[in-house]
């Protein structure tokens, strides 16, 4: 069965740096990505461009797409799966846009996606120089899975925690990661199950990041797995992987507390975990997942 | 100590936050309201209304409109006058990315009995005509220049063109063609996004609505005749929508450009950056405002192509001509502007640009820029309430002084969408609709859902704030029976 296309939310103020960090992604990320973008020339520049029903699609090389829309969401989704199948989608927002409504039509209007992740971008520096928070800005602050505080390197070291602790006021589950011109490890940004020609290669977490995994060929309770998933630690920012149970594997995709599982084929139980100094939880992380096992 | 706690009562309709309240404000932030709507406000909006006090230039008194509900940096009904000659400044988050989103009102000398057993024949004809949806395009194919020419000259053009009737242009706000757009101070994204959108409704709480008369909400009945509201169960035709991704993307490319200029080069400091703004008198400003009015002419071009299309439906099913089914326009009101108006402060005429977004603008009766023929009795006011409501049009009133002429402009949201769309699901409303004699047509139930008249405030209630505070008068209630949702 073939998984549903994950979809990337990239939202944020004006100027955060959401553009950034589109090209940031198209930079390192192996696969397809189709972005779906208002500012389509920001990314597009001279690019080769096919009018399509529902999008406007400008080919970025390495076969990854830049798509502009011309109808309405949905039609435009089912025509980029259809023509270009993206191994990911990534739809960057207007900075203008309340984030919550298009979370909404991806997860009741588009059963042929999953929503992976919403990542925010909030510049750091118009944290400190406007401390109160815009109505919009908090909208897109409070719908992140993932808030990515960037121009880090704009601010002093001090001020960042403060910031830290106005962001986590208005959303207390997302994880935030510092960044200087949005360079994040792409593997916290994405979820599994979107690559339809093999798994991206190995490489390098950002340093501040611990990683582990835990395999096992055994069946897990899906009861378990379940209540596993509900009450892993806040220092966990991703995990996902493949989980056996009775009768059926499924893929798992876990970011910022919210997690979903869909049927997938695997002989085995992978997952992979990324947080922030998650050493300490490795041991009774794996104990419970020990303890699901059939 | 809860926001509600700082806000003194002024009067039954009057409710301030006074300078005290914030560092930075200039002048008093009022929130025109009854006490319930008071209550029931949300805490973002005195927020926001108390950071528009706070913008340079802004005259007397930062306001809010009964219907108000928060929004990017100014609150969804929010009024604000700013001193050009005092380095009064120019913002797009507070006109609103939908400029001119606006209403537009068309009686019929049909009834309901008449109508009845066509509506939905109607209905479903409307919704083939004037598409809906977020990408919709119209049925008007406009060369880019076209359309250039379409944003300078508004609702004209399309008259000239025949999508329309002379008289149409004379109650249209400023005869629906704005002087000083000018298309060289648009992007071509925005030409992009708008030159196939003419003549559509577009999405979220845009719609078109067929309404009747019923008997008993007629609350006056000389002035309802002036306006040809003469016959027991009339029916009538309103519509609401704006200049779609066009509007969308002037306000985005202006509020990039004031970002980088605000501070810098202006030294502009506000207290919400998504009230970015500059000078009126400075060449961004200018700029914008020349854009911006190019924004006011697509939006009326819109609505007099959308006009057009619904004569056209309606003398189609009738099989009579429509000025036979005597389908004259009442007015068009516009909702997300600013404006240059003299308006008298402690005694001296002053030039203000009037910020309103989300309300309406609102004359008294002898005021020199109501049409002619209104002139006497005051500006036309069209006021949609959610589509399970009912909606009102009123005059403006002598009291509106102290809003700066400015009025509400619907019910005003108590519930975000998201949360409407949890609540209901839009198929089975339109089900309970139906039951209720309300025949709704819509290109997503998601979207029908978020415009539950649940997720509204209370029409009857925000109508007698503005009835009471002497900002405008209630003249005629209309019911709805049949709905074209975007």
């Amino acid at each position: 069965m073939e998984p549903r296309t994950p979809i990337n939310l990239v939202t944020g103020p004006l100027g955060s740096g959401k553009t950034t960090l589109l090209r940031h992604i198209l930079a390192i990320r192996p696969g397809k990505i189709a972005i779906v973008m208002n500012e389509f020339g920001e990314i597009a520049i001279d690019a080769k461009v096919l009018e399509g029903k529902n999008v406007r699609i400008a080919e970025l090389g390495g076969g990854c797409v830049c798509c502009s829309l011309l109808g309405e969401f949905e039609a435009a989704v089912t025509e980029i799966i259809q023509r270009v199948e993206p191994d990911i989608i990534i739809v960057e927002t207007t900075g203008l846009a309340e984030p919550e409504a298009l979370v909404f039509n991806i997860q009741e209007a588009a059963p042929q996606c999953r929503l992976d992740s919403v990542v925010s971008v909030i510049d750091a520096d118009m944290l400190v120089c406007f401390p109160e928070l815009g109505h919009t800005t908090r909208l897109q602050i409070e719908g992140a899975d993932i808030l990515l505080l960037n121009k880090i390197d704009l601010i002093e070291p001090r001020q960042v925690e403060p910031l830290e602790a106005k962001l986590r006021e208005s959303n207390p589950t997302a994880p935030i990661v510092r960044t200087e011109r949005c360079r994040i490890d792409p593997e916290l940004l994405f979820g599994i199950g979107g690559e339809k020609k093999g798994a991206s290669p190995q490489h390098k977490h950002q340093p501040e990041f611990d990683s582990f995994t835990f395999t096992s060929k055994k069946e897990l309770s899906r009861d378990c797995f379940k209540a596993f998933a509900d009450h892993l630690p806040s220092s966990v920012y991703r995990a996902k992987g493949f989980v056996r149970f009775e009768g059926s594997t499924q893929l798992f995709n876990f970011v910022g507390g919210r997690w979903d599982l869909e049927p997938f084929e695997s002989a085995e139980t992978q997952l992979v975990f990324i947080g922030k100094e998650i050493a300490p939880e490795k041991s009774s992380i794996i104990a419970a997942l020990k303890d699901c096992e059939l | 100590m809860a926001i509600i706690d700082n806000v003194r009562k002024i009067s039954d309709t009057i409710w301030e936050l006074p300078t005290t309240f914030k560092a930075g404000m200039r002048v008093p932030a009022r929130v025109i309201a009854t006490e319930k709507l008071v209550r029931e406000m949300d805490e973002a909006v005195y927020q926001q209304i108390s950071n528009v006090a706070a913008l340079p230039g802004v005259t007397r008194y930062a306001l809010c409109m009964p219907d108000g509900h928060s929004g990017y940096g100014f609150p969804i009904g929010g009024v604000a006058a700013m001193d050009i000659h005092e380095g009064g400044v120019i913002s797009p988050g507070g006109i609103g990315f939908d400029i001119n989103c606006g209403m537009r009102l068309v009686i019929t000398n049909l009834t309901l009995d008449e109508v009845q057993p066509s509506l939905k024949e109607i209905v479903d004809l409307l919704f083939q005509r004037v598409p809906a949806g977020v990408g919709s395009h119209g049925f008007l194919k406009l060369s880019r220049q076209e359309f250039r020419d379409v944003v300078e000259q508004g609702a004209r053009w399309c008259v000239e063109h025949d999508f329309g009737w002379e008289e149409d242009l004379e109650v249209t706000e400023e005869n629906g063609y704005i002087a000083g757009a000018d298309a060289a101070k648009i992007s071509e994204r925005a030409i992009d996004r708008g030159y196939n959108q003419i003549g559509t409704l577009g999405s979220g709480n845009h719609y078109l609505e067929i309404q009747v008369v019923r008997s008993g909400d007629v609350r006056d009945k000389e002035l309802a005749a002036r306006f040809g509201i003469t016959i027991p169960n009339q029916v009538v035709v309103m519509f609401h929508c704006g200049s779609r991704g066009f509007g969308h993307q002037v306000a985005t490319d202006y509020l990039q450009i004031f970002l980088k200029v605000m501070e810098s080069k202006y030294g502009i400091k506000i207290l919400d950056r998504e009230l970015a703004c500059a000078p009126f008198e400075s060449s961004e400003g200018h700029d914008y405002f020349a854009a911006m009015k190019c924004g006011l002419n697509m939006s009326f071009a819109n609505r007099q192509v959308i006009l057009h299309r619904i004569r056209e439906v309606f003398s189609e099913i009738f099989g009579r001509s429509a000025e036979d089914l005597g389908m004259q326009m009442i007015y068009d009101v516009a909702h997300n502007t600013a404006k240059l108006e003299k308006h008298t402060i402690d005694g001296k005429e002053k030039t203000l640009l009037v910020h309103r977004k989300g309300a309406t603008r609102a004359f008294g009766p002898g005021h020199e820029e109501v049409a002619a023929r209104y002139r006497d009795i005051g500006q036309p006011v069209i006021i949609g309430g959610s589509m399970e409501t009912g909606s009102y049009l009123l005059t403006g009133a002598p009291g509106g002084a102290a809003t700066f002429f400015s009025t509400a402009h619907g019910s005003g949201r108590t519930m975000s969408r998201t949360k409407a769309r949890k609540q209901w699901h839009g198929k089975q409303l339109q089900r309970d609709l139906e039951a209720r004699g309300i025949y709704v047509r819509s290109t997503s139930w998601a979207g029908l859902a978020e415009e539950a008249g649940a997720a509204y405030k209370d029409i009857d209630e925000v109508i007698e704030a503005t009835e009471r505070a002497g900002i405008s008068k209630p003249i005629v209630r209309f019911t709805p029976i049949g709905n074209v949702k975007g």
